[in-house]
């Protein structure tokens, strides 16, 4: 049986949990429930981020060999789902930006560190789609997804330890403690392992929908 | 391979020698942008932290002309198939490297005493300036060396090059900017983590550019 199929009892459960068993935050009250979506949000679009840099560089140290198939693709598939979860993530933190802090946007130091991660993924968007008709796209890709993986951990866990933030401690602080009362910490860990789970389930979706798009391509071409 | 790294320098710096018109449009954007932001400001006196904004947006944009323009020259003067018969991937980044590294030092040499004359930079903490301003440079210089061999085998042009270089560049000029903003502002100041930051990220960007050069430029 394929595990990633687990989402379909991780992610009714999760939100059930995040809606109805999670207490409320003492003074944020209902709104706090965000947090059990926000911060899966944005994990899941470090860790794309993250594997299309992962994929980008074994396609290109297994490109003269092509004993994998696919790769240029699947790490395409991967920064496109992390692009997606990016804005998910923007869209999610402006709203409890506006709950907790008063305004959408503040330009804190986490704010401006995923929108300039959002800014790369659009400009490697755009070079992909430049690149189209372009018989070294792969490799080209591959190499600006290496470097814009590369500075991942400079906006997620450099840049907003540089400056003062109006954020609360991250979940990776100093005293590796996650200052939460005991279900909402369970509850947190259970959205962040769904919202995992949903990721892989989307991109084995997408790599299925492109293998078919190709199939049909080729079958359409045998017929001209 | 030294011989080889101070052959294509060499060859680099003498084709701009004898053809300048990239250095003299950057040099004439970062002249005519500082001197138009002073006549439309009739010497108001700005903010170090807006000081410290135009400074460095005003070397990113002259920079962006010129440091994209040493891949770009080898396409257009039909010297890819050479470069990759001839020469190894570490003489040709390396030496493109360099050679942007002295263009944008040059650049922010012309640049920077045109902000103290027409934009009224005081700066208070000199060595701190001096030090953030060739850290920030290298930095910039040593990310859009691949980012130029990447816009050049595209085929693309500057815009490209805008869009594709401008977000990984920001979190520099975030860090530039900031800790300009304070050389500029308060006297005696250092601060060694923008520093190293900066240090940090383009050692990172180098060593990642040396590896994959040789799949972005000599097809491996």
């Amino acid at each position: 049986m394929n595990i990633i199929k687990f989402v379909y009892i991780l992610m009714p459960g999760s939100i059930i949990m995040t809606l109805l068993w999670a207490p409320p935050a003492a003074i944020l009250g209902d709104t706090s429930r965000i947090i059990y979506y926000h911060v899966p949000l944005a994990w899941i679009s470090v860790l794309a981020f993250i594997i299309s840099g992962i994929y980008s560089g074994v396609y290109l140290l297994t490109i003269k060999k092509q004993q994998i198939k696919d790769l240029h693709e699947k790490s395409h598939i991967s920064a496109s789902l992390g692009l997606f979860f990016t804005i998910l993530t923007v869209i999610t933190g402006s709203i409890w930006a506006k709950v907790s802090w008063g305004s959408f946007w503040n330009w804190d130091p986490r704010e401006t560190s995923i929108m300039v991660l959002l800014l790369i993924y659009i400009s490697y968007i755009s070079l992909h789609t430049t690149l189209s008709n372009n018989e070294n796209q792969g490799k080209i890709c591959a190499s600006y997804l290496i470097i814009a993986a590369a500075t991942v951990p400079f906006f997620v866990f450099i840049i907003p330890r540089l400056y003062p933030s109006l954020h609360p401690d991250p979940i990776l602080n100093r005293e590796i403690r996650i200052h939460l009362d005991s279900r909402m910490r369970l509850t947190l860990l259970c959205s962040l392992l769904s919202f995992t789970f949903l990721f892989f389930y989307l991109f084995q979706l997408r790599i299925r929908m492109h293998n078919i798009g190709r199939a049909i391509e080729e079958q359409r071409d045998e017929k001209v | 391979m030294v011989n080889e790294l101070f052959r294509n320098i060499t060859k680099d710096f003498s084709i701009e020698f004898k053809n300048p018109s990239t250095l003299v449009t950057s040099l004439s954007f970062a002249a005519i942008a500082t001197i138009s932001i002073s006549l439309v400001s009739r010497s108001y006196q700005f903010s170090p932290f807006i000081q410290s904004i135009l400074l460095w947006l005003i070397m990113f944009f002259a920079g962006m002309n010129s440091l994209l323009h040493i891949f770009i020259r080898e396409v257009d003067h039909g010297n890819e198939l050479f470069l990759k018969l001839n020469s190894s991937a570490f003489s040709v980044y390396f030496s493109k490297l360099i050679f942007n590294c002295v263009l944008f030092l040059f650049l922010q040499i012309i640049i920077t005493p045109l902000g103290i004359a027409f934009l009224q930079f005081s700066i208070q903490s000199q060595f701190f300036f001096i030090a953030i301003i060739m850290c920030g440079g290298f930095a910039i210089s040593g990310t859009t060396t691949v980012l130029s061999a990447i816009v050049a085998r595209s085929g693309g042009r500057g815009s490209l090059f805008t869009i594709i270089s401008f977000p990984v560049l920001l979190p520099v000029l975030w860090v530039a900017i900031s800790s300009t903003e304070k050389a500029l502002g308060q006297s005696g100041f250092w601060d060694s983590e923008s520093l190293v930051f900066l240090l940090a990220f383009s050692g990172m960007i180098i060593a990642l550019s040396f590896l994959l050069i040789r799949f972005i430029w000599l097809d491996e």
